[in-house]
């Protein structure tokens, strides 16, 4: 079993007498993306910094590719960050700092890497500009240009669309689809929907602790459940539990009929075919169905 | 990529940034202004004194170069200490070189604070600084951003050495082009050793502050407790000496400043010399270990 790229172990760190993250344990596979959730306040950045190395945790462990992130050069070429609230160094042309940062990283040919990062961030054109001058969506690109630089193997994102215009968040977006089964990405953001789709697995955290962890399909039970969006008609709720697969059937108070079934056999698709064969043969009829529970209604019931 | 690599890779980066931001070059400009009008003034005053002895002492040429000789001994006393001026080995030297040099070595710590305050809490207030820490070791970043000021520091003594040095031949008809050259290699050794030690307290209260400006005022106050404890240690221990006493513990005090040992940098003798710089060595080294400490150990 490949060892984990990302592993927590019981990690603590305090801010003066408060802990901002206490006890947390998490592992993120190799090659996977994982979001990192919670409301304010939850140990989000707390977590993130932790795994950046920027903060020093007060007890416990944080492993990078196995090794401790207090190793001097554990970090080194093997992860790239996006830190949400870093400025971009005074002083400096786009270019040259780019260059400059991936040199230090050890990418060969640092310039290439650099004008390529940029391309990717479709800001080319910023190669010459003062690095500290740049709009803040450009400011964005740019350092998300550096976290890509060289391809390491590991990428941390924190908030990487938020204060991006439509067209700008979209490319990121697609970045991190690029990058998904190649590199291990972890999103830490506030925009459930995107982590949704971005995102084969979660950690939400709440009050410093982690609350739930797991893949994307665990969390938001779109394995287990489903929903149909009743228009009119009356729906045969004892004539439902009996379909093959399905272990309940019941009616929310939101006019939507909720379908937990086995995840293993019939197949969710042919559970999904029976109960609507059922409900049209009675005269039911729905506006949509559903797979699961939204990922922004579970961090609600959760946190 | 080794920590020399890295550390390397970042003072030169470090470097010529500091160089395009133009504080350095106002600083320099700031810094040999004062040192000009240091020796402006110091050789002002010393013109004018001799003047007076002249015009005293009237045709007797003897009298007056004794008299000479004395003002040169006495104001070499107050340059490189008493011991060191009756040794006779800086007097090469012409004795406005010295005291100038004395005089630019006393702002000189005032001069590395200014310049290299922000060195790393520059860049801890808007976090730059992650940037770097993901990428190379706290140590090499700290070592890289030293190497930056500590070279900035050794070519900016040497060109204020080196106007000194010209200044005291055009002059000084005494002063010999084949003394200048020894000379200014001395002075600028004595202020760079020295230097290095500041440059490393610099960066010490860099690496344990997060904002610039405190970082600034902690320099600021440590430099005037160092300079607080060499004068207080040196005067008790010079009334003890009048008194014909032992001098008490307070005395001791001088010898936890960096400055007290800097008349020991232009001691012609060769244990009192070596002596000054393992202190500065020691100083450096203790500043240094520690601004790693903090660094290695504190969340950026």
């Amino acid at each position: 079993m490949s060892l984990p790229a990302i592993q927590l172990l019981d990690v603590t760190k305090h801010f003066g007498p408060r802990a901002a993250v206490s006890g947390l344990s998490l592992e993120i596979p190799e090659g996977a993306c994982y979001g990192l959730i919670g409301p304010n306040g939850a140990g989000k950045t707390t977590t993130f910094s932790l795994l950046c190395g920027f903060l020093r945790p007060t007890a416990g462990e944080v492993r990078v590719l196995g090794r401790d992130v207090r190793d001097a050069s554990a970090l080194k070429g093997r992860v790239g960050v996006l830190p949400q609230d870093a400025q971009l160094p005074a002083g400096w042309k786009l270019g040259a700092l780019l260059t400059y940062w991936a040199r230090l990283s050890g990418v060969d040919a640092p310039e290439r890497a650099a004008r390529e990062a940029l391309d990717k961030v479709a800001l080319s054109e910023a190669w010459a500009q003062p690095a500290n001058a740049l709009s803040h969506g450009m400011t964005k690109r740019a350092a998300l240009a550096q976290a890509l630089l060289g391809s390491p193997p590991i990428v941390l994102l924190d908030e990487p669309t938020a204060g991006l215009d439509p067209k700008v968040a979209a490319l990121v977006r697609q970045l991190v689809e690029e990058m998904r089964g190649k590199r291990t990405v972890l999103i830490s953001s506030h925009n459930l929907e995107e982590l949704e789709r971005l995102c084969d697995g979660a950690a939400i955290l709440d009050h410093g602790k982690l609350a739930q962890a797991g893949p994307m399909g665990e969390l938001t039970g779109s394995a287990v459940e489903f929903r149909v969006e009743i228009a009119r008609g009356e729906v045969p709720l004892s004539q439902l539990r009996t379909l093959p697969g399905v272990k309940e059937a019941l009616m929310e108070a939101s006019g939507h009929l909720l379908i937990r079934h086995d995840p293993r056999e019939p197949a969710a698709e042919d559970v999904i075919a029976e109960v609507v064969r059922l409900l049209l043969a009675e005269g039911v009829r729905f506006r949509g169905i559903s797979r699961g529970q939204r990922l922004e209604a579970r961090v609600l019931q959760i946190t | 990529m080794n920590f020399a690599q890295e550390a390397l890779i970042i003072s030169r980066a470090e470097l010529g940034r500091a160089v395009r931001s133009g504080r350095v070059v106002v600083l320099l400009g700031m810094y040999a202004l004062f040192s000009l009008l240091a020796l402006l003034g110091v050789g002002g005053f010393i013109s004018f004194v001799r003047g007076q002895l002249q015009q005293q002492t009237g045709s007797d040429a003897a009298a007056a170069e004794a008299l000479n000789a004395q003002l040169s001994d006495s104001l070499m006393g107050i340059a490189i200490g008493d011991a060191a001026a009756a040794s006779g080995g800086m007097s090469a030297l012409p004795v406005v070189v010295l005291i100038v040099f004395r005089i630019t070595l006393f702002f000189l710590p005032v001069y590395v604070a200014l310049m290299g305050f922000d060195q790393l809490a520059g860049e801890m207030a808007p976090r730059s600084i992650r940037y770097l820490v993901v990428r190379a070791r706290r140590e090499s970043i700290l070592s890289g951003k030293f190497l930056v000021q500590a070279g900035l520091l050794i070519g900016l003594v040497l060109v204020v050495d080196l106007c000194i040095t010209i200044y005291a031949l055009i002059v000084e008809p005494d002063f010999p082009l084949g003394a200048a050259v020894p000379g200014l290699v001395k002075l600028w050794l004595a202020a760079s050793i020295f230097s290095l030690a500041y440059v490393a307290l610099t960066a010490l209260c860099s690496a344990v502050t997060r904002s610039p400006a405190v970082s600034l005022a902690l320099n600021f106050l440590l430099l005037l407790m160092f300079w607080l404890a060499d004068a207080i240690g040196s005067g008790r221990a010079a009334l003890a000496k009048v008194a014909g006493e032992e001098a008490p513990a307070t005395a001791m005090l001088r010898y936890l400043s960096p400055s007290h040992y800097s008349t020991g940098l232009l001691d012609p003798d060769l244990s009192n010399f070596m002596v000054a710089v393992g202190a500065y060595a020691a100083f450096a080294s203790l500043f240094m270990a520690l601004a790693l400490l903090a660094l290695r150990v504190r969340d950026v």
